[in-house]
C-alpha cells in the first residue's frame, strides 16, 4: 500500500511538478503567469490520444506531434494573449486574455474531443504491473526537463539569453538580443513541457479535456509555494504535493483529499505569500 | 446647510446638469418597463429565461462590485450560488433542521453566504491578483465537492428539492415578479452604491492604490465590506435558482457558470452597471437563439472575452458612453483661482510643525536616508532639492507613510507618527501628490477629486445602498466642495470629462484638487513640476505660495531649480541622503557645495 | 549609403520624446562627427539619460536621427546595435547570475559563432580586471567592475559610436580613470563616443565638444577649448531665465 501510494505520489507530483515548470518558463520570459499552462498539460494527453489511439500512429510520431502541438498553443499564447497586453498600463489584462484563451481551448476539446475521458495509449508494449510505465514514464519525463533545463541554461547561448531576459529585460534589449524571438522561443518551449507533462501522464490522467482547470490549480501550487520563477522550488513542492494528496486520498478519501490539499495550500500561502522558498529572481531595485 | 461652496453650484449644474442624471436612468427605465411587461408578450419559455436573467443578475450585481469596481479577479463565485442554493434549499427540506419558511430560508442563505464571501473574498489582500484568482478557482471546486460528498445533507450526488415559494410567487409568472422585483432592488442599490464615496473609493483602490491609501481609504475594511455584501445576494441568487431548477445536483453548478458571471461583468465594462447588466442579459439570452449555440456558448464567452480585453478594454460601458466622445478644447490653459482658497481649506487647525530627527533609512546595503532632520512649518513652502538618488522621494515616501525609517522619527507636533500606517496619514490632515499622477483613467475629472474627501462621509455602507438621507447630503457636500477644488486650481471647465483624456499638466493639478479636499495642514508635492510648461510652473508656484498663507505647511520635493528657488521660504539640499545644506534660497543659491553637487566632481 | 566626410557620423533633428503623456525632449538637435568624443551634460531629470535611450531605439520618438547615413526610424535596439551604434546603459547592469565570460558572449549573440570566441578575447584585453574572473558569476563583482564588463560589453561588437550613461557613478576614482583611459583609446582608433557624464571636469577633459541639456532643450554647445565655459555651464543650468509672462 505505502509502495502505492508513494508511486503514485510522485508521478503525479512529477506532473504537478512539471506543469510548475511551464508556468515558471512562461513568467521569466514575459514576468506574466498564463492560464494555458494547465490546457498544455490536458492537450499533451489528448494530442497523444488522439494521434495514436485514434489516429494509429506510431507512437514515436504521435509523441512528436503532441509535443509540436504545444510548441503551437505557446507561441500562440504569446502572440494573441501576452504580446498586446504586455503594453498595456492595466497590468491586469494577461490574467483575462490567458483565460479566455484557456478557455477556448478547453471548449472546443470537450465538443470536438470528448466530454467524457478517452483512453490514452499504452507507450510502451510491456505487461502491466509492478513499478508499471504509468508510473515511471512522468518521473522519467520530468528528470528529463530538469536535465535538459540545466544543459540549456548552462551549455547553450540561447538559454543563457533567456536566464538574460529574465533577470533583466531591459538591460537585455539594449545590449541588443532579439527579445521578441527569444520571448517568442521561451513559449514555445515551455508549451512543449506541458504538453510532455500531459503525454507522459497520459495513462494516469486519462485524454479528458476537465484535466485543463484541474491541471492549472495543482500545476500552480508548485510555482506559488516554491517560489516564482524557481524551478527546483516547483519539483520539491511538486513532489510534496503529490505524496501529500494520495496519502490523504488514502486516509479520508478522494474529495476530502481535495478539501485538505487546498486548505493547506491556502493557509502556507496566506502565510508566506512569496512561497516557502521566495521568489528565485530578485526584480533589480 | 450653506457649505462655502455653495456660491458655485449654479456654474456646476450648467457643467453637470440635470440632463445627464435622466439621460443615466433612461436606460434602467426601458429595461423596468420592458421587465414588468414582459409577460404580456413573452411566451412561458423566455419566461423561464428571464426569470433566469434576472437570477443571475441579482448575483452578477454584487459580484460587478468585487470585479468591476475593485478590480479583483474572482473567477469562482458560483461557490456562493452552490452555498445559497444548498442552504436554502436544506433548511426548507427540514432533513437537517425543522423544515423552515422559504423566506427565513433564504434570509439566512444571505447570512451564510456573507460570512463566505468574505472568507473567499479576503485573500486578496494578501495575495497578487493571479494567485488570488486560483484560489477562488480552488474555493469553486472544493465547495462543490462537498456538495457532492455530505450526502446525509446535500443528498450527495442525488441531490435534494429546491424550495418553492408561497403564494403568489408559486406559479411561475408569479416566481418571474418575485425574481425580477428582486433583480430591480440590486440593480437600484448598487447604482446607489456606485454613486457614493464607497463606490469611488472601490474604483480608486482598483486603479490607484496608493492614491487611496493617501486619501485615507482603508482597502481592508471597504474590502471586506464588499465581499460581505457580495457574497450575500450571491447566496440569495443562489435559493432564487434552486427555486427555478426546482432540483438541484453538484453538477449544475460548474465553472462554466462563474467563467459566465464574471465575463458578463468584464463585457460590461468595469465601474459601470448598465453594462455588467447589459452583458448579463446578453449572455443568458445568447445561447438560446440557436440550438448548437447552447453547446458552444462558454466558447463564444471566452472569444468575447478575448475580443473585448484586447480591443474595447472598457466593454459596453465604452461602447455607450457618447458623453465621452464629443471632443475637447484645444487649447485649454489650466488658470487656477487663489482667491478661492481661503473658502476651500478655511484656517487650519494649529498642527504645529512636521518634523524629522535623525531619519536613517537604509535598502539593503545602499544608505537611502543617513540621518535627515528636517522642520516643515505651517504657512511655509519647504523645497526639498538634491541630485538623483540623494534620497528626496524616499524621504517623502517616509512621511506620508510608505516606507518606514529604521531610525529616529516623523512627528507631528511632538508626537511620533505610527510607521507603515499610510491610510491614516490623511486623517491627520497630512496630504501628498505622486511623481506619476495616480489617477483613476475611466473616471470623471470631479469624480477623482471627490475621492480625496472620501474619510470626510458620515453615512456608512448601509446608508449608501439604500440612498438613505445622510448619503445624499454626503454626495451634495462632496461635490461641491470639489467643485471649489477644481475651480481653485483652475480645471472645474474638466469636471465631467472622463481623466484619461486630459492631459498631463491637467492630471497633475487635479492630483493637487484631490489633496486639498483633506484641507490638509501639511501638503507634500513629489515633482510636481514635471512635464509642465514653463507657464504653467509660474501659476502652479503661485497656488502653491497661495495655499501656504492660508496657512498649510508645504514640502516641496523637486528638480525645478528655478521653482524652489522663485517660492521656498526654507531650502533643504539632499546629497547621497544627507542634509547638504539648508536655508533661504539666496543662501543656497550661492552655496559652493550645492553647485558642485549638481554639477558633479 | 556611404557617409561623406563632411556629413556627422550622428545626427539627430527635432527629436522629441516622453514617457507616456510626460514630454520629456523638446526638438533636440545634436551631431557627433566620426572619430570625436562628444559630451552631454546636465542636471538630474534634464532628459540626458531618455535622449539615449531614443537614439538606441529603447524609446519611441518623433524627428528625425540619421546614423551612419541611415535613418533610424523605427529601428530597434538591435537594429541599431548591427548598424555600429552600442549603448551602456546606465546603473551597471549586468546579468548577475550568469558568468562574466557569458556576459561577453551575450553581447556577441548576433556575431557569427566562430567570431564570438575572439570578439570576446579582444574585449577582455582592454579590461584585464574583469578577464581575471572570467568564469565568476557577475553577481560577484564590485559595482565597479560591473560597470566595466557593461562597457566591455558596449564594444564587443567594434561600434562606430559608443553612447555612455554615467559611466562613472558609483566608481572610485581609479576606476573612473579606467574608463577614461578607454575612452581615450578608442577616440584614437577611430571609434566615436557620446558621453553622459556627471563630472564635469573629466568629461572638458576628455571631450572634443560639449551639448548642455536642461529641461528637456539644448542649451549649450561648445568646443571644449573654448573659454569661460564651466561658467557658462552652470549658467545654463542654474540659470532663472526670464519665463513667467
Amino acid at each position: 500500500m505505502v509502495q502505492s501510494i508513494v508511486s503514485t505520489g510522485v508521478a503525479i507530483g512529477c506532473i504537478y511538478a512539471l506543469i510548475g515548470i511551464t508556468y515558471n518558463v512562461m513568467f521569466s520570459a514575459s514576468r506574466v503567469f498564463s492560464f494555458t499552462a494547465g490546457t498544455l498539460g490536458m492537450l499533451g494527453g489528448v494530442l497523444g490520444s488522439l494521434f495514436i489511439a485514434r489516429m494509429g500512429m506510431p507512437v514515436v510520431v504521435g509523441f512528436l506531434l503532441a509535443l509540436a502541438g504545444g510548441a503551437v498553443l505557446g507561441i500562440v499564447t504569446e502572440i494573441v494573449a501576452v504580446r498586446p497586453v504586455l503594453k498595456s498600463l492595466d497590468q491586469h489584462l494577461y490574467v483575462l486574455s490567458t483565460l479566455a484563451l484557456a478557455l477556448m481551448i478547453q471548449q472546443f476539446t470537450a465538443i470536438e474531443w470528448s466530454t467524457e475521458p478517452q483512453p490514452f495509449p499504452r507507450l510502451i508494449n510491456v505487461a502491466r504491473g509492478g513499478f508499471d510505465q504509468q508510473f515511471w514514464l512522468p518521473m522519467l519525463a520530468c528528470a528529463a526537463v530538469i536535465v535538459g533545463l540545466e544543459l540549456l541554461y548552462r551549455h547553450t547561448l540561447v538559454g543563457r539569453a533567456f536566464l538574460a531576459i529574465a533577470e533583466d529585460n531591459f538591460a537585455a534589449r539594449a545590449l541588443g538580443l532579439p527579445e521578441r524571438s527569444l520571448r517568442m522561443a521561451s513559449y514555445a518551449l515551455a508549451g512543449v513541457i506541458g504538453a510532455l507533462a500531459g503525454f507522459a501522464g497520459g495513462e494516469m490522467l486519462l485524454a479528458f479535456f476537465a484535466n485543463a482547470p484541474m491541471l492549472t490549480f495543482y500545476g500552480f501550487v508548485p510555482v506559488a509555494l516554491g517560489g516564482m520563477g524557481n524551478n527546483r522550488g516547483a519539483v520539491v513542492a511538486g513532489l510534496l504535493l503529490g505524496l501529500f494528496q494520495q496519502t490523504a486520498n488514502f486516509l479520508v478519501g478522494g474529495i476530502f483529499a481535495s478539501v485538505a490539499v487546498f486548505t493547506v495550500f491556502i493557509i502556507v500561502l496566506l502565510a508566506r505569500p512569496e512561497g516557502l522558498a521566495g521568489a528565485a529572481l530578485q526584480r533589480r531595485v | 446647510m450653506d457649505t462655502p461652496a455653495a456660491q458655485l453650484r449654479p456654474s456646476h449644474s450648467i457643467v453637470l446638469g440635470s440632463a445627464s442624471t435622466i439621460g443615466a436612468a433612461l436606460p434602467f427605465l426601458v429595461l423596468l418597463l420592458v421587465g414588468v411587461t414582459f409577460p404580456l408578450f413573452g411566451g412561458g419559455y423566455w419566461g423561464v429565461i428571464a426569470t433566469r436573467a434576472c437570477v443571475y443578475w441579482v448575483l452578477v450585481s454584487g459580484l460587478n462590485l468585487v470585479v468591476g469596481f475593485a478590480g479583483q479577479i474572482a473567477i469562482g463565485w458560483v461557490a456562493l450560488l452552490t452555498l445559497g442554493a444548498y442552504t436554502t434549499s436544506v433548511l426548507v427540506a427540514g432533513n437537517v433542521t425543522p423544515a423552515l419558511p422559504p423566506y427565513l430560508a433564504l434570509a439566512i442563505a444571505a447570512v451564510v453566504g456573507a460570512i463566505f464571501g468574505l472568507i473567499i473574498g479576503l485573500p486578496a489582500l494578501r495575495l497578487r491578483t493571479f494567485y488570488f484568482a486560483i484560489t477562488t478557482l480552488g474555493f469553486a471546486t472544493i465547495v462543490t465537492q462537498v456538495a457532492l460528498a455530505w450526502q446525509s445533507v446535500t443528498g450527495g450526488g442525488v441531490g435534494v428539492a429546491g424550495p418553492i415559494f408561497p403564494k403568489p410567487f408559486s406559479s411561475p409568472w408569479g416566481f418571474y415578479y418575485f425574481c425580477f422585483g428582486l433583480a430591480a432592488i440590486c440593480t437600484w442599490m448598487t447604482a446607489n452604491v456606485a454613486a457614493s464615496r464607497f463606490g469611488r473609493a472601490l474604483t480608486a483602490i482598483r486603479d490607484a492604490e496608493v492614491a487611496a491609501e493617501a486619501s485615507g481609504i482603508s482597502k481592508s475594511a471597504l474590502l471586506g465590506t464588499v465581499f460581505l455584501f457580495s457574497g450575500a445576494v450571491a447566496a440569495v441568487a443562489g435559493g432564487l435558482f434552486a427555486a427555478l431548477q426546482s432540483y438541484i445536483t453538484p453538477d449544475a453548478f460548474t465553472l462554466d457558470l462563474s467563467i459566465l458571471f464574471f465575463i458578463a461583468i468584464l463585457i460590461g465594462g468595469r465601474g459601470s452597471i448598465l453594462g455588467p447588466l447589459l452583458g448579463t442579459i446578453l449572455l443568458t439570452v445568447l445561447p438560446e437563439f440557436a440550438a448548437p449555440l447552447v453547446a458552444w456558448s462558454t466558447f463564444l464567452y471566452a472569444v468575447l472575452l478575448l475580443v473585448i480585453v484586447l480591443a474595447i478594454p472598457g466593454g459596453i460601458a465604452e461602447i455607450l458612453d457618447f458623453r465621452n466622445r464629443r471632443p475637447l478644447e484645444s487649447d485649454r490653459a489650466i488658470i487656477p483661482r487663489p482667491d478661492l482658497l481661503e473658502r476651500l481649506l478655511g484656517t487650519p487647525p494649529d498642527a504645529g510643525a512636521l518634523t524629522l530627527e535623525q531619519v536613517a533609512l537604509s535598502f539593503g546595503g545602499v544608505k537611502a536616508i543617513d540621518g535627515l532632520d528636517l522642520d516643515i512649518r505651517p504657512g511655509q513652502v519647504h523645497g526639498l532639492i538634491g541630485p538623483n538618488g540623494s534620497g528626496k522621494t524616499t524621504t517623502l515616501n517616509v512621511i506620508s507613510g510608505y516606507y518606514a525609517q529604521q531610525r529616529g522619527a516623523v512627528r507631528l507636533n511632538g508626537a511620533a507618527l505610527p510607521v507603515f500606517a499610510r491610510h491614516r496619514r490623511a486623517h491627520m490632515r497630512i496630504a501628498r501628490t505622486f511623481q506619476t499622477p495616480r489617477i483613476v483613467g475611466s473616471a470623471s475629472v470631479l469624480q477623482n477629486v471627490m475621492i480625496g474627501g472620501t474619510i470626510d462621509g458620515e453615512g456608512t455602507f448601509v446608508e449608501s445602498l439604500l440612498s438613505l438621507p445622510r448619503h445624499r447630503r454626503d454626495e451634495a457636500m462632496l461635490r461641491d466642495t470639489a467643485m471649489l477644488a477644481l475651480a481653485a486650481v483652475g480645471l472645474e471647465r474638466l469636471a465631467p470629462v472622463r481623466a484619461d483624456r486630459l492631459q498631463h499638466s491637467e492630471l497633475r493639478f487635479t492630483e493637487i484638487a484631490r489633496a486639498l479636499m483633506l484641507r490638509p495642514a501639511f501638503l507634500l508635492l513629489d515633482e510636481p513640476a514635471a512635464g509642465l510648461s514653463a507657464e504653467e510652473i509660474g501659476r502652479l508656484g503661485a497656488l502653491l505660495l497661495a495655499i501656504a498663507r492660508t496657512g498649510t505647511g508645504v514640502l516641496l520635493v523637486e528638480h525645478h531649480a528655478d521653482l524652489i528657488f522663485d517660492i521656498c521660504h526654507h531650502v533643504t539640499v539632499l546629497n547621497l541622503g544627507r542634509m547638504l545644506a539648508a536655508g533661504t534660497p539666496a543662501e543656497i543659491r550661492s552655496h559652493r557645495e550645492v553647485v558642485n553637487a549638481y554639477l558633479g566632481g | 549609403m556611404p557617409i561623406s566626410a563632411a556629413d556627422p557620423l550622428l545626427d539627430i533633428a527635432g527629436l522629441s520624446t516622453g514617457y507616456g503623456k510626460i514630454g520629456v525632449l523638446h526638438g533636440i538637435d545634436l551631431t557627433v562627427d566620426a572619430g570625436e568624443v562628444v559630451a552631454l551634460l546636465g542636471p538630474n531629470g534634464a532628459g540626458k539619460t531618455t535622449l539615449l535611450r531614443a537614439v538606441s531605439g529603447l524609446l519611441p520618438w518623433s524627428g528625425s536621427v540619421r546614423f551612419a547615413g541611415r535613418d533610424l526610424a523605427g529601428a530597434s535596439p538591435r537594429d541599431t546595435v548591427k548598424a555600429g551604434l552600442s549603448h551602456v546603459i546606465e546603473g551597471h547592469r549586468v546579468f548577475t547570475q550568469l558568468a562574466v565570460l557569458d556576459n561577453l558572449l551575450l553581447a556577441a549573440y548576433d556575431l557569427p559563432r566562430g567570431e564570438r570566441a575572439s570578439r570576446v578575447e579582444e574585449a577582455f584585453g582592454l579590461f584585464p580586471e574583469i578577464a581575471a574572473k572570467r568564469h565568476e558569476r557577475a553577481a560577484a563583482l564590485s559595482g565597479g567592475q560591473q560597470q566595466i564588463l557593461a562597457v566591455a560589453q558596449g564594444l564587443v561588437r567594434r561600434p562606430r559610436l559608443l553612447m555612455l550613461d554615467e559611466p562613472s557613478a558609483g566608481l572610485s576614482p581609479v576606476l573612473v580613470d579606467r574608463v577614461l583611459v578607454v575612452v581615450r583609446r578608442l577616440r584614437e582608433a577611430g571609434t566615436a563616443v557620446l558621453l553622459v557624464e556627471q563630472l564635469i571636469e573629466k568629461a572638458l577633459a576628455l571631450a572634443d565638444r560639449v551639448y548642455a541639456l536642461a529641461r528637456g532643450s539644448i542649451v549649450l554647445e561648445a568646443r571644449t577649448g573654448e573659454a569661460d565655459l564651466p561658467h557658462r555651464l552652470e549658467h545654463a543650468y542654474m540659470a532663472t531665465a526670464s519665463r513667467h509672462t
